[in-house]
């Protein structure tokens, strides 16, 4: 009871960090669900949950635009273009013995991420960050704004190239071949085509 | 995790009960953690001298850790629901980890737990839309790591949120290239299993 009542006094005292620990749990106990659900297109679904509450953490950190544009770009656009392809290619495959590797792959990528996440935690942990004291501007998009048409407008020509050329990448990746792919079916393809237009030429 | 498919005959209401139990000795290794109790353990048991031999004295939250992933381990070898014990396990670590923290390394260190979720999952899922979604979050990673560093190391010309729009137009460039590929292969071969995937053999 006394230490829930400190857990309670830590929350009225510093609102920031409290919010930081609840976005922080629902955002990786809902990755965990996108790796771990065993129906494909709910965990589709639940990746909106976690590009949500990652919006979130950027509104703690005052990054409004950047929120925002998570919000637009990432739980809108990106799963949406993920739902279409699961619904384009056949999820009814994975049931349940697609959706996990071979326990020995398992174990070896439980190691390999857990070495990797102490890696990080222990270089990023000693404490000689120079953190500066000074609060955020307000006026942060404006700066942002300022930046992207200034110094840094090459970088930003070069994405809308970027952008361009990998829509039209993908639109012809993704758009559907006709011309058959073995020389047989080349033969049979063309002996159809003459068949059907020869009655159109006969009416003639 | 793996582990568990050894004793696989055993009740999924076990699994479950196990996995329930462990997140209650979770709850307890984090509180003892967070309110100082575990220090006085160390103490009491004098792993102090061990951890000062190590020049690891201000590490006490990594033995709060090693409990923790030392449970689950033992706790997912009896039977228990290994994807329960995952979550709950990493989320306590992750509280013992940075409770005592600036909140810098907070976000840093929550970036990371990110990371290696997505790595994890990109590894481990055979389907290629579930792998793309993993990349997915990896990315949405850095860019936490990003605008952590914006907020507090660069308040004033928020370098960081400006890398981080361009992390997004390139993340949403490679959705779209890589759903395209994954539809292109599918509509080929008529699979998205990873380890179908072998044009490139000979």
């Amino acid at each position: 009871m006394e230490q829930f009542e400190m857990l309670k006094a830590l929350a009225e005292t510093n609102v920031e960090s409290f919010m930081f620990y609840i976005l922080a749990t629902v955002s990786i106990l809902l990755a965990f669900g996108v790796i771990l659900d065993r129906t494909i297109i709910r965990s589709g679904f639940i990746l909106i949950g976690v590009f949500g509450s990652i919006c979130g953490l950027f509104l703690l950190l005052q990054a409004q635009f950047l929120a925002l544009a998570q919000l637009m770009i990432y739980a809108v656009g990106i799963t949406l273009v993920v739902v279409i392809a699961l619904m384009l290619t056949n999820p009814r495959m994975e049931n349940g013995k697609l959706s996990t590797a071979a326990p020995a792959n398992q174990l070896g990528a439980f190691m390999v991420a857990v070495g990797l996440f102490m890696t990080i935690y222990l270089s990023v942990r000693p404490e000689n960050w120079t953190i500066s004291s000074e609060p955020l501007d307000t006026a942060n998009v404006e700066v942002l704004g300022r930046a992207l048409t200034t110094d840094y407008s090459l970088p930003f020509e070069f994405a809308s190239v970027l952008l361009l050329a990998a829509l039209i990448g993908a639109v012809m990746l993704a758009k559907a071949e006709k011309p058959p792919k073995s020389g047989e079916e080349d033969f049979e393809y063309s002996v159809v085509e003459e068949s059907a237009a020869e009655p159109a030429a006969s009416k003639r | 995790m793996t582990s568990s498919v050894a004793t696989k005959p055993q009740s999924s209401a076990q699994a479950m009960s196990y996995a329930l139990a462990y997140a209650i000795a979770v709850c307890f290794v984090v509180g003892a953690y967070a309110t100082g109790n575990l220090d006085n353990l160390i103490q009491m048991v004098g792993l102090n001298s061990v951890l000062e031999s190590w020049a690891l004295k201000d590490y006490t939250e990594l033995l709060a850790f090693v409990l923790i992933v030392i449970l689950g381990s033992i706790v997912a070898l009896l039977g228990g629901q290994t994807s329960i014990i995952m979550a709950v396990g990493t989320v306590g670590s992750f509280f013992s980890l940075t409770l005592n923290q600036h909140p810098l390394i907070q976000y840093l260190s929550l970036a990371a737990v990110l990371f290696a979720i997505g790595l994890y999952g990109m590894v481990v899922s055979r389907n290629a839309v579930r792998v793309l979604m993993a990349i997915e979050l990896m990315l949405n990673a850095v860019n936490i790591n990003l605008v952590a560093f914006a907020r507090y190391v660069d308040p004033v010309q928020v370098k960081g949120q400006l890398f981080a729009i361009f992390v997004i137009t390139v993340a949403a460039a490679e959705a779209a290239v890589g759903l395209a590929i994954v539809l292109s292969i599918y509509r080929n071969t008529s699979t998205v299993d990873m380890e179908r995937f072998n044009l490139l053999k000979w």
